[in-house]
């Protein structure tokens, strides 16, 4: 079992360095908590619930998402680039640890920071749900977390660092906008966003608000999202594997 | 968990990798034994790199095969058989000097140590900085310590003192007297002769990615063509210089007499023989630099007139 305890070991040097990075720290927490802040006693109906439950979902999941992805794709890129993932490969660790400690270590690093915007909501926007529906919605935007990071393995193992930060800031415009976590998306284009799995998640968070139920076609699409990104992201880091 | 066999630690076997119509490597054969500290030593692009890497599974040979401790190069890197710095690796940043060194000798079944790590590479001083802090020296003595973070068989570095100075340098091969004592076997590449002449007990010279020699440092000079000498003679008579036997080159000016020979013993015979008595006789050995040189000059010559006629062609 030396292999999973590499995998491990290299997991929590991730959340070491994730903890002591700022950048890190102001993009996925400090942000959607002080918008949150500011905007969140609003008193409108959004999506048929409350603005200020709608936005606590909004906030949570951009939070999330952003770090997950943002920052995971620069620095999976940059240290291919440098050659940290080559230097890893001589050692015992195995060939897909690197990967998978990244991405536990940003559902790890993510699980406080929706924990802090469920407090937030709770005692600041005064959001009162049973524990059940707190749970649901936090696995869906962990799911959400799980997407963007097989995402970013993809692009980061594809990407110079140069050319790949214009490319985030777009792809995740268009995800963070077309799924609604900016503001509420209605007609044709709300459409469009249903085949989104950012819209799917904040969708989850308000059909168990409101009615208690999640749609299960949501989750369909959360899945194929998610089986996709992890497709591409084995397929970079095969392809990858002669170039590092 | 020495590896105590007595078959070969690394074989590569008619190993070639080909990128387009260029040969990097170009039918290898080799054989390194346990214990031995070997150099590779080639000019740049000599496929020394391409070699390293095949030799660490980073990348795939077109044909050919190497072994490592009798099973494939992945295996063995995978059960900590063996410890490697690259000129390519680098490090993880934000976090301390000995947060990396903890963290990849915890990815070893067989860790060393922190601190015994730290103070054979020399890091000891700087443990607390963090890594992206470090000068390029500093840099390359933890990789250094990355490899040899857990206790392995083979050794492989790839020009392992590039970017440190004099007295780094000799420290950082008093350090690797240290790990090659316990009994692993080195194989480094190096361009800095000197170091591949003082440290290493077999030479393994390379160009276009093949092998042109294979031998001890001494081995390789006396192949090179060998001793130079310098005498002064007064009536140095040079038709009669020119006819020594085994003589490769003459120079003269004035009373001195410069000689580079493939048999000094037989030249300066010769000269005493037909009555000279010449003075100030020096016999020196061709630095391992010029035989270096040599061996691969004649490569490149041999090479020469084949490449011109395919272009003919």
């Amino acid at each position: 079992m030396s292999g999973f305890s590499g995998t491990l070991a290299l997991t929590k040097a991730e959340i070491i360095r994730l903890r002591r990075n700022k950048r890190y720290l102001i993009f996925t927490i400090a942000l959607p908590v002080v918008l949150y802040l500011a905007l969140g006693r609003q008193k409108a109906i959004e999506e048929g619930v409350s603005f200020k439950v709608y936005y606590l979902f909004e906030m949570a999941s951009l939070g999330a998402f952003s770090g997950a992805f943002n920052n995971n794709t620069i620095r999976i890129s940059q240290e291919r680039k440098d050659g940290w993932i080559r230097q890893l490969r001589l050692t015992c660790l195995p060939a897909n640890g690197y990967v998978i400690a990244k991405i536990i270590a940003s559902v790890v690093v993510t699980a406080p920071q929706i924990a802090i915007m469920m407090l937030l909501g709770r005692f600041y926007g005064g959001v009162d749900l049973p524990i059940w529906k707190w749970t649901v919605i936090a696995v869906a935007i962990w799911l959400g977390t799980l997407i963007f990071a097989a995402l970013a393995v993809a692009i980061g193992y594809w990407m110079n660092p140069n050319s790949v930060q214009p490319i985030i800031m777009l792809i995740f415009l268009f995800f963070s906008i077309f799924g609604g976590l900016w503001f509420p998306i209605s007609g044709v284009l709300g459409k469009f966003a249903e085949a989104t799995p950012t819209f799917r998640i904040v969708q989850i968070g308000t059909d168990v608000v409101t009615n208690g139920t999640v749609s299960w076609a949501g989750v369909g699409v959360i899945l194929v999202w998610l089986a996709l990104f992890v497709g591409l992201a084995t397929l970079a880091v095969r392809t990858a594997a002669e170039a590092i | 968990m020495n590896h105590t066999g007595t078959g070969p630690v690394v074989s590569f076997e008619n190993v070639s990798k080909h990128y387009g119509s260029l040969k990097a490597v170009d039918g290898l054969s080799l054989d390194l034994r346990p214990r031995e500290t070997v150099a590779l030593l080639g000019p740049n692009g000599a496929g020394k790199s391409t070699s390293l890497d095949m030799l660490l599974a980073l990348r795939k040979p077109t044909s050919g095969t190497i072994r490592m401790f009798g099973s494939d190069p992945y295996h063995a890197i995978k059960s900590g058989q063996v410890g490697a710095m690259l000129q390519s690796g680098g490090l993880m940043p934000e976090v301390t000097v000995r947060e990396l060194v903890s963290l990849v000798a915890r990815l070893h079944p067989r860790p060393i140590a922190v601190d015994t790590t730290m103070r054979r590479a020399g890091i000891a001083d700087f443990a607390d900085q963090r890594v992206d802090k470090l000068s390029g020296g500093q840099t390359q003595r933890v990789r250094f310590a990355l490899a040899i973070a857990g206790d392995c068989d083979l050794i492989v570095l790839d020009e392992p003192t590039t970017a440190m100075d004099v007295e780094t340098r000799r420290l950082f091969w008093a350090n690797m007297k240290e790990e090659v004592a316990e009994g692993k076997t080195l194989l480094f590449a190096t361009h800095y002769l000197e170091e591949a002449d003082q440290v290493a007990d077999r030479i393994l010279v390379i160009n276009k990615g093949r092998l042109l020699a294979d031998g001890t440092p001494e081995e390789i000079k006396k192949r090179a063509g060998a001793k130079r000498m310098s005498f002064r003679l007064d009536q140095a008579n040079e038709p009669f210089l020119l006819g020594l036997p085994a003589l490769v080159s003459l120079e003269i000016r004035h009373d001195l007499v410069q000689i580079q020979t493939s048999d000094s013993d037989a030249t300066l015979y010769a000269v005493l023989d037909a009555g000279y008595r010449p003075h100030e006789i020096e016999v020196s050995s061709l630095g391992l630099e010029q035989a270096f040189l040599a061996i691969t000059a004649e490569d490149d010559a041999a090479d020469g007139p084949s490449a011109r006629e395919a272009i003919g062609r």
